[in-house]
């Protein structure tokens, strides 16, 4: 065998197969440091409230609270795997927060369309996140500067609908549904564990998934090689603002009420989850599994902190320095001119 | 397998009167270059005669401003490298094609996975069985799930080399062609000799076009050479017919024009010493050497791309940090790795790709000349519009800039006149000794002549130089003393004074 050099004849092994194929799924999106991070957090926290961090009713509130932000992280990270970012999710959430309470059963309007309101929430979701991606394809404006100011023409759009009054959705059997629990695990974090399963999946076996991490990689190989950059750039921007509307309509179902200002924190946790969860602001590396868990530790995190009664101040400011440091670990250095 | 394939016995490919024109330069005047089954064709030429532009062509990149390119001996329009692809031509290049994060067997198949899918799902086991086979048709054993950035920069040729053939085979050609661009030059000698074994196996089912610097490796390997000069076909002939003298000879040509480089204006090396270099060594870029560079001195930095010569010059910038040895200017020891420092002390830098290293093209003539020497130009802790237009007029003035005023965007400068920017710019920081990284190289004729004089008048005015250049003739013409780099070592000093100048066929075979 013809083998280049001595590193290679070693590399050149061939491993069993199921051992290559957790080879492969870690390598990229590796998540081993992440469930390390859990671990040492659960301990910690564990250790801390004397045990009361591990009872199964909190472990549950962990899941519920996890859930949402999760599924946002994953519609998110899409575009920073993509190398570029969208800050539109305040914007799309408040907007989706708004249809959801007018359209389905509330208390000022006789409207009612129960579960179609799934497909108006994506809807709207999924036109959004076209514009960013028309935006910053065909107008070629950097996707940071297209996102943040779709955020808030979308935002101005919600509070000019609603005029910033709580709409309370009075549809008991999807408020229970979205509330409930099967065999003691709350609803909405299987529905986030579905959602991370399907992107995961889509992500390592399809031809989409595979230009998109090629465009992350290295844009201009990509495109030299074949693949159609700008309109996987718009379905990718396409896809994150569905998975928002399917986030956000959620999310006001869950709490009941829906009001233009439900969107307003939502940014800083989600960014934070992708970049806990090991996606590389850089582009090219991370998947759906890296987000949903990086919205997990983040979760776990501030529950922890809560529960031993941390000033509140202070749990912000250690969500700053938490993402600062995941961004300064992920990031490819190599990849980056000058820092702007 | 296509009619076309069947149509034995001619050339695969034929380029015929290919001419293209760049603003200023003719880069390929008339060429042609046959290429039959099963042919290993060298293609060599000096930097600038014209091979990448030629390669691009075949391959889609650019388009031709003349001249025809026939397959088979149909005519084509190549439009795109897919295109190419399509028509069975292909090419690995120097910067690599492959994308870093995805694994070798994701690669492969980039963009044509449709073969492994069902139902819009990837087979990865599939996927995985005929990368494997690809690899071992090359008798390579690489794990296919690696990442490509883990993969030693050999192995990535490969891997670009099999995805070509596989890729050609897919649309149905039994003899691609297949242009390798100094595949060598990153290779250490074990992995050049596997290079060699590989594509002489290929060759029974392809046609190869190998660019190479190394004319031993062609002369050994290649079935036939053709030698470009200054974007004309010069020569061609079947290897064994070849010496190794005779197509360095005709690489170089014998076209020296009366005192192009102004000759007669060389200075002799002043008494004074301004740079000295003491066995400045960097691990994998080159080994420690010493030299020094006199008071008016013009020392030409002589070497294939990858012999070293600009990570010298970058250590002597302090954009990198050298290893081992110390850098003296003036007699005093500069910080390593410092550009501020070498700023500090003197040392001028002008880079080779002035347009987004030399100069900021957003900003004016006057910003751009006064950027180093603000301190100078304050009037009572601010900066003094008087003081910075006085300066910039001075210096466009001394090195006749031309520019409709001073506030000029540089940007909206021929690139001749945006060079003298960049150089009037180290002028006024008083610099002592500047490191000109080709200085000439994309701008015409007449500019480049006014840049050689300009290095003649800054020779005059005492500072030392160090050049790199486009040209072998441009490194004689120019040069007081050439230190000649080879594979990271310096291997020898030639002088250069005028009228003796040496010849660049006994240089050549000591670069090559």
């Amino acid at each position: 065998m013809a083998t280049m050099n001595g590193r290679s004849a070693s590399l050149g092994r061939r491993l069993p197969a199921p051992v290559a194929m957790v080879g492969t799924w870690s390598r990229r999106t590796g998540i081993l440091a992440q469930v390390l991070t859990l671990a040492i957090i659960v301990a910690g926290f564990a250790l801390g409230t004397r045990g009361k961090y591990l009872s199964w009713a909190n472990i549950q509130t962990i899941l519920s609270l996890a859930a949402i932000p999760a599924i946002l992280a994953i519609g998110l990270h899409l575009t920073v795997v993509l190398g570029g970012i969208d800050l539109s999710v305040q914007g799309v959430a408040s907007l989706v927060a708004i249809f959801v309470g007018l359209l389905m059963k509330n208390q000022y309007n006789s409207h009612d369309v129960g579960l179609w309101i799934i497909p108006i929430a994506l809807g709207i979701g999924g036109a959004a996140g076209l514009v960013n991606g028309v935006l910053n394809t065909r107008l070629r404006i950097p996707s940071f500067i297209a996102t943040l100011g779709m955020s808030w023409v979308l935002y101005g759009m919600a509070v000019y609908i609603n005029r910033a009054v709580n709409i309370q959705i009075l549809d008991e059997r999807i408020f229970k549904a979205i509330n409930g629990m099967v065999l003691g695990i709350p609803n909405i974090a299987i529905l986030a564990l579905i959602v991370a399963i399907i992107m995961q999946f889509i992500q390592d076996r399809t031809q989409f998934g595979r230009y998109l991490y090629a465009i992350g990689g290295d844009e201009a190989v990509a495109q030299q090689g074949g693949v159609k950059v700008e309109k996987i750039k718009i379905l990718v921007f396409t896809i994150a603002g569905i998975v928002y509307g399917l986030g956000a309509a959620l999310l006001a179902c869950r709490l009941g009420v829906a009001t233009s200002r439900m969107g307003n924190s939502l940014l800083f946790p989600t960014i934070t989850a992708v970049a806990v969860g090991g996606v590389a602001l850089t582009g090219g590396l991370g998947g759906a599994k890296n987000a949903a868990l990086g919205a997990l530790i983040v979760t776990a995190l501030n529950d922890g902190m809560v529960l031993m009664h941390v000033n509140p101040y202070a749990q912000q400011a250690v969500n700053g320095v938490v993402l600062i440091i995941a961004v300064a670990l992920t990031l490819d250095r190599k990849k980056l001119g000058f820092i702007k | 397998m296509s009619d076309a394939n069947n149509r034995r016995g001619g050339p695969v490919l034929a380029l015929r009167q290919i001419t293209k024109e760049f603003p200023g330069v003719v880069a390929l005047d008339k060429v042609n270059l046959t290429i039959g089954r099963n042919e290993l064709i060298g293609l060599v030429g000096e930097n600038g005669a014209g091979k990448s532009v030629l390669m691009k062509i075949m391959i889609g990149l650019i388009p031709p401003d003349g001249g025809t390119i026939s397959l088979h001996g149909q005519p084509v329009t190549l439009r795109s490298p897919g295109d190419a692809i399509r028509n069975g031509i292909g090419m690995v290049f120097q910067e690599g094609s492959l994308v870093p994060n995805l694994s070798v067997m994701e690669n492969l198949f980039l963009c044509h996975e449709a073969g492994f899918r069902r139902l819009g799902i990837l087979s990865l086991r599939s996927m995985r069985a005929a990368a494997r086979e690809l690899l071992a048709q090359l008798k390579l054993g690489i794990d296919v799930d690696l990442p490509v950035a883990e993969i030693s920069p050999a192995e990535r040729q490969m891997v670009e080399i099999a995805r070509l053939l596989w890729l050609t085979k897919l649309y149905g050609h039994d003899n691609p062609v297949l242009i390798l661009d100094e595949p060598t030059t990153v290779l250490a000698d074990k992995e050049r000799e596997t290079l060699f074994t590989i594509l002489r196996e290929i060759k029974s089912r392809a046609s190869i076009v190998l660019i190479s610097h190394r004319l031993q490796e062609i002369l050994e390997n290649c079935d036939r050479i053709v030698v470009l000069k200054d974007g004309k076909n010069v020569t061609e002939m079947a290897s064994s017919d070849a010496r190794l003298q005779k197509i360095e000879q005709l690489m170089v040509g014998h076209s020296f024009s009366t005192d192009r480089f102004h000759e007669d204006e060389q200075r002799r090396r002043g008494e004074k010493e301004i740079l000295r270099v003491e066995n400045l060594g960097k691990a994998g870029q080159f080994q420690p050497l010493s030299f020094s560079v006199g008071e008016g001195e013009i020392v030409g930095l002589v070497g294939l791309v990858g012999s070293g010569k600009e990570e010298v010059c970058k250590c002597l910038a302090g954009l990198e940090k050298a290893d081992s040895g110390s850098i003296f200017l003036d007699g005093k020891r500069l910080p390593a790795g410092s550009p501020r420092g070498s700023v500090r002390a003197g040392i001028g830098h002008i880079p080779i790709d002035r347009r987004s290293e030399g100069l900021a093209l957003m900003m004016n003539v006057a910003e751009n000349v006064n950027l180093l020497v603000l301190n100078r130009l304050k009037a009572g802790g601010f900066l003094s519009p008087g003081r910075e237009k006085k300066n910039a007029r001075h210096w466009v003035e001394e090195c006749q800039i031309k520019t409709p005023s001073i506030s000029t965007l540089c940007a909206n400068l021929s690139g001749g006149n945006q060079q003298k920017t960049v150089i009037s710019k180290w002028l006024s920081s008083r610099v002592r000794l500047l490191i000109l990284d080709h200085p000439t190289r994309g701008v015409d004729v007449g500019a480049k002549d006014e840049i050689y004089k300009l290095m003649r008048k800054l020779a005059r005015e005492g500072i030392g130089m160090l050049v790199m250049c486009d040209t072998l003739e441009e490194d004689i013409g120019l040069a007081n003393r050439m230190l000649i780099m080879k594979d990271g070592r310096l291997v020898q000093e030639i002088g250069s004074a005028p009228k003796t100048k040496p010849d660049p066929k006994d240089i050549i075979s000591l670069i090559v």
